[in-house]
C-alpha cells in the first residue's frame, strides 16, 4: 500500500470531507480503532512471535531499586529499565512540574550493560533534569494509584483476587504523567530508528515502553504480595490481569505535537476515513460480520457502563452515550434496517442523522472492527519522513487560489472580535511546562507559540489582497518575513485536506481537551476521564493481552474491554468467535 | 540543561535555536530555516553553537539586520542589506535558497557582506541544493570555497586552518560546480559524506561546548515567567494528585 493508492480513496463517495472531520467537538468525541498504534504494535508482536523477559529484579522488600524487562524481535532486543523510590504522597502530581515519581524509566536500545545501568541510576530518577543519550529512546515516568496498588497486593498477598468494582473504577495500578521520546532530554532521534521495520508506525517505541510498563506494574504487585504473604499469596487470574492496563495523565504537551505536524495528522487521519469508507462502501457484507458487530453493541453497553468520570460534561455524554446504544440495539434489531444493500452505510447515516457525535465516533469505531483483512494495511500509511519546504517559485496567484478555496474556515473568522483571540498557547519558565492563557489576565502574549494557524491564515490573507498578482514568493516573503512559515505550512498541506483543525484554537469556547483526546484515540487510549479542559486521565492496553499470551489467537481482540472478562467480541480476523 | 559541553539531540536542536532566534524577533518562518541550518552543521559534525550564537548576538546587538535588497544585473543577482550593517545570515541564507529554485543553474549570486557566511552554506545544504560552489574571502583575508558535488558529498577548500564556522563579514559568491576548476596549492580540504556524517551523529549525539549557553540565554527569552497564579490555572491539572 502505498500514499498514492491512499490518495485515490479521498475521492470517494463515503468518505467524511474534512469540514466535517476535523473540527474540534468531533475531534473530542474520538475512540480507538483497530488503525490504533497500540494495536498495530500488538499485532506486530504476534505476528513476529516477539519474546519478553525480565532479566533483572534487585528490589528491597518494598520493591524499591531496579528491574529490567526486555522485548525481542526477530532482529533486536529493547529494555524497559525501571527505577523505584519511596515518595512522600504529597509530593505526587500529574503535572509536568513534578520533581518525584514512584517509578522511572527508559526504554533502552538493545541490552544495558552494567555500566549503562549505573549511569541511568543517576539520570532517569530525575527525569528532565537527567540526561540521556542516543541508546535510551524513551523516557517516561509513573505515579501508583496509591489505594488500587495497595488493594491489590493487600489481596493478593491474603490468598485472594482484588476488588474488581475498585479495579475497574480505575483500571490500573501506575498511571504514567510523561512519555517522551524522540530526541527529547538527548534520547535518541526519531531518524536514528525510523527505517526499522518495528519503528515505521508513528510512536512504536514510546507504545512498547508503556506496555512493558503495565507488565511492570502488575509483575510488581504479585511480586510485593508474595512478598507480604508468602505461600500463602497468589497472582492475579488471568482474565484479571488482562484487564489492567496503565494509566496516563496528559495535559498540553500534546497539543502543540497535533499543529506542528500537519502532514502527519493528514496521514492519520485519512487512514481511518479511508477504513471508514472502505467498510460503508460494502455492498453485501462479509459473512459474519454484522452478526459481530450486533453483539459488540452488547459489549460496549457493558464498556459504558464501566466508564465512570466525574467531569460534569463528560457524565453527561456517557449517559447519553449509554441511551443511544441502546436505541441503536433496538433499531439493529429490525432486520429490514441491517440485512440490505450497504448495510454499514445505513447504520452510519441512521447513526449520524440521530445521535450524539461521541455515539456516532464510537460506531465508526465498531462497523471499522470486524474488518481487519479490508483496512488493516492503511496502517502502514500512518507515519510520514516528509519535511515541509519552501517553495519560492509558486506565482503569488497561485497562493491565492490556495487560501481562497482551501481555507476558508480561517478566512472567515472574524479575529477582530475579542472572543476570538481570548487564548494564547506559551511555554512557562517551570521546566518548560506548556500553559495555556487568556489575554488581559495572563502574562506572556508576547511569548505566545505559533500555533494560530487560522489567525495567520486570515492575515496573510488580508496582505495577499493588497498585493500585486505579478510577483513570486521569493519576492513577497522578502518584503514580509512574517508570513514565511504560514505560506511553507500552506504550500505543504493543501493537497492533505485532513492536515488542519478547522476551528479557532485562540477562541474563548475553544477546549485543548478536543485536542488530546482526538491524540490519545489514535494512540489506542481508552476511558478518557477528563480533570479540566485542559487534561485528562486515560487507560491505555486495558484488555491488551499479556506478554505471555501474545501468541494466542484472540491476541487483537481487545477493543472496549470490560472487567472480569478479558476478551472482547468476537473477531472475524483470529476466528476465536467466543461468545459474549 | 543550560550548562555547556552538552550532548544534545538533532530534536533538541531543532527545538532550542528556532526559539533562540526567535528570542532575538527574528520571525518564526526564518528561524524555523535557522534552526534546520543547524541541523545540517550538526549532522556534518560541527558543533552548531559556534556561528549561530554570533548571528544571533549581531541581531540582538543590531550589528547585522534581516533588512534584504535584491538587484538583478544581467545573468547574476545581487543580495545585499541597505542599512550600515552586515546583512544577517539567517535572511541572507534563506533568500540564497529561495533564488536558487526560481534561477537559472548557469546564474551566478553575489551576497555582500555576510555576517556569518558558513549559514549560508548549511541552509544550501540543507535544502539539498547541489552542483554549487560557493565562495568567500573573510574579514582575516582566507579563502573559502564549499563545493556541493550531489547530494551525497560536499567539500571544504581553504586557505586557513581556522574553523569554518568562525569565519565572518564575507562578501559571498555562489556559482555553478565545476570539477575541472583547479585547486589552488596548499589549499586545505575537507570532504564530507552527508549519509555517513549523520548516521555517526544519530549514533553519538550533538557536541555543543561553551557557546551553547549563549543560545540556550535567547531561547530562554520565549518562556513566560511562572506566577502562582499561572501555576495553578495555566496547566489545568492540579499540584496534588493522588487516588
Amino acid at each position: 500500500m502505498t500514499a498514492d493508492t491512499v490518495l485515490l480513496d479521498i475521492d470517494s463517495d463515503f468518505m467524511r470531507p474534512p469540514e466535517q472531520v476535523m473540527r474540534l467537538d468531533r475531534m473530542g468525541s474520538s475512540f480507538p480503532t483497530r488503525l490504533s498504534f497500540m494495536r498495530t504494535l500488538i499485532r506486530r508482536m504476534s505476528k513476529e512471535n516477539w519474546k519478553f523477559e525480565r532479566t533483572l529484579r534487585e528490589v528491597d522488600k518494598d520493591g524499591h531499586g531496579v528491574s529490567i524487562y526486555s522485548a525481542s524481535t526477530p532482529s533486536r532486543t529493547y529494555s524497559l529499565i525501571a527505577f523505584t523510590q519511596e515518595i512522600p504522597p504529597e509530593m505526587r502530581t500529574d503535572r509536568v512540574i513534578a520533581e518525584v515519581w514512584d517509578a522511572t524509566f527508559n526504554l533502552f536500545d538493545g541490552i544495558p550493560s552494567q555500566e549503562d545501568i549505573d549511569y541511568l541510576a543517576n539520570n532517569t530518577p530525575k527525569q528532565e533534569g537527567g540526561r540521556y543519550r542516543p541508546s535510551e529512546l524513551v523516557l517516561a515516568r509513573a505515579n501508583k494509584s496509591l489505594r488500587v496498588f495497595e488493594n491489590v497486593i493487600a489481596s493478593l498477598a491474603e490468598g485472594a483476587q482484588p476488588d474488581l468494582d475498585l479495579l475497574s473504577s480505575v483500571g490500573y495500578l501506575m498511571r504514567t504523567t510523561a512519555v517522551y521520546g524522540s530526541g527529547k532530554f538527548g534520547c535518541a532521534d526519531r531518524a536514528k530508528i525510523a527505517d526499522r521495520e518495528e519503528c515505521r508506525a508513528p510512536f512504536q517505541m514510546e507504545l512498547l515502553a508503556v506496555y512493558l510498563i503495565r507488565w511492570f506494574t502488575i509483575d510488581s504487585v504479585e511480586e510485593l504480595a508474595k512478598e507480604r504473604g508468602g505461600e500463602k499469596a497468589v497472582k492475579l487470574n488471568t482474565n484479571t490481569r488482562q484487564f489492567i492496563g496503565v494509566g496516563n495523565s496528559t495535559g498540553l504537551g500534546m497539543a502543540p505535537f497535533l499543529l506542528k505536524h500537519p502532514a502527519l495528522i493528514h496521514n492519520w487521519v485519512v487512514a481511518k476515513e479511508t477504513a471508514l469508507a472502505r467498510v460503508r462502501s460494502i455492498e453485501t457484507p462479509i459473512q459474519g460480520t454484522l452478526e459481530v458487530f450486533l453483539k459488540s453493541l452488547l459489549q460496549v453497553s457493558q464498556h459504558v457502563d464501566e466508564w465512570n468520570v466525574d467531569d460534569d460534561v463528560q457524565a453527561h455524554r456517557i449517559s447519553c452515550l449509554t441511551d443511544e446504544i441502546q436505541a441503536l440495539r433496538i433499531w439493529c434489531e429490525d432486520e429490514s434496517n441491517i440485512f440490505r444493500p450497504y448495510p454499514w452505510n445505513g447504520i452510519y447515516h441512521y447513526v449520524e442523522d440521530n445521535f450524539s457525535l461521541e455515539c456516532q465516533e464510537m460506531i465508526v469505531s465498531l462497523i471499522i472492527e470486524p474488518h481487519g483483512s479490508l483496512v488493516d494495511d492503511l496502517a502502514d500509511t500512518m507515519s510520514t519522513t516528509l519535511i515541509p519546504k519552501f517553495k519560492a517559485d509558486m506565482p503569488l496567484t497561485q497562493l491565492k487560489a490556495i487560501v481562497k478555496d482551501c481555507y476558508q474556515w480561517a478566512t472567515t473568522i472574524d479575529f477582530s472580535l475579542e472572543e476570538s483571540q481570548h487564548h494564547f498557547w506559551y511555554y512557562s519558565e517551570d521546566k518548560l511546562e506548556p500553559r495555556f492563557g487568556s489575554k488581559g489576565v495572563d502574562k506572556g502574549v508576547e511569548q505566545e507559540m505559533p500555533l494560530a494557524i487560522g489567525r495567520d491564515v486570515h492575515d496573510l490573507d488580508e496582505m495577499l489582497s493588497e498585493t500585486k498578482d505579478e510577483m513570486f514568493i521569493a519576492e513577497f516573503v522578502m518584503l514580509y518575513p512574517q508570513f514565511r512559515h504560514i505560506i511553507r505550512r500552506i504550500q505543504n498541506t493543501f493537497l492533505r485536506p485532513y492536515s488542519e483543525v478547522q476551528d479557532n484554537l485562540l477562541g474563548e469556547s475553544m477546549r485543548p481537551l478536543d485536542l488530546l483526546r482526538f491524540k490519545l484515540a489514535f494512540f489506542g487510549a481508552s476511558k478518557f476521564d477528563p480533570k479540566s479542559d485542559l487534561w485528562t486521565r486515560i487507560s491505555m492496553y486495558q484488555g491488551a493481552p499479556m506478554p505471555e499470551q501474545i501468541s494466542e489467537p484472540n491476541h487483537d481482540c481487545w477493543s472496549f474491554p470490560i472487567v472480569g472478562r478479558s476478551q472482547s467480541y468476537p473477531c472475524m480476523n483470529c476466528k476465536c468467535q467466543k461468545a459474549i | 540543561m543550560s550548562k555547556s559541553d552538552l550532548t544534545i539531540s538533532l530534536n533538541e536542536i531543532l527545538f532550542y535555536f528556532t526559539r533562540a532566534a526567535f528570542g532575538v524577533n527574528v520571525p518564526i518562518g526564518l528561524s524555523e530555516d535557522f534552526a534546520h541550518s543547524n541541523i545540517w552543521i550538526a549532522e556534518n559534525g560541527f558543533d552548531p553553537s559556534l556561528c549561530s550564537l554570533e548571528a544571533l548576538n549581531n541581531l540582538d546587538n543590531q550589528v547585522s539586520s534581516l533588512a534584504i535588497k535584491f538587484e538583478k544585473l544581467n545573468e547574476s543577482g545581487h543580495f545585499f542589506c541597505h542599512e550600515d550593517k552586515f546583512l544577517s545570515a539567517l535572511e541572507a541564507s534563506v533568500s540564497v535558497v529561495d533564488w536558487i529554485e526560481v534561477s537559472t543553474p548557469t546564474d551566478e549570486l553575489k551576497i555582500s557582506n555576510v555576517d556569518a557566511p558558513f549559514l549560508v552554506v548549511s541552509a544550501i545544504g540543507a535544502n539539498q541544493c547541489s552542483g554549487l560552489t560557493v565562495s568567500w574571502v573573510d574579514q582575516d583575508k582566507s579563502q573559502y570555497q564549499v563545493n556541493f558535488i550531489d547530494n551525497e558529498i560536499w567539500e571544504i577548500i581553504s586557505s586557513s586552518v581556522n574553523p569554518i564556522e568562525l569565519t565572518s563579514g564575507a562578501d559571498m559568491l555562489i556559482t555553478s560546480f565545476d570539477a575541472n576548476d583547479n585547486i589552488p596549492q596548499g589549499s586545505n580540504i575537507k570532504k564530507f559524506n552527508v549519509t555517513k556524517a549523520k548516521l555517526k551523529t544519530l549514533n553519538n549525539g550533538v557536541q555543543v561546548r561553551e557557546n551553547w549557553q549563549g543560545i540556550y540565554d535567547y531561547f530562554s527569552r520565549c518562556l513566560v515567567k511562572s506566577s502562582a497564579e499561572s501555576r495553578a490555572s495555566g496547566a489545568g491539572a492540579g499540584m496534588v494528585d493522588t487516588d
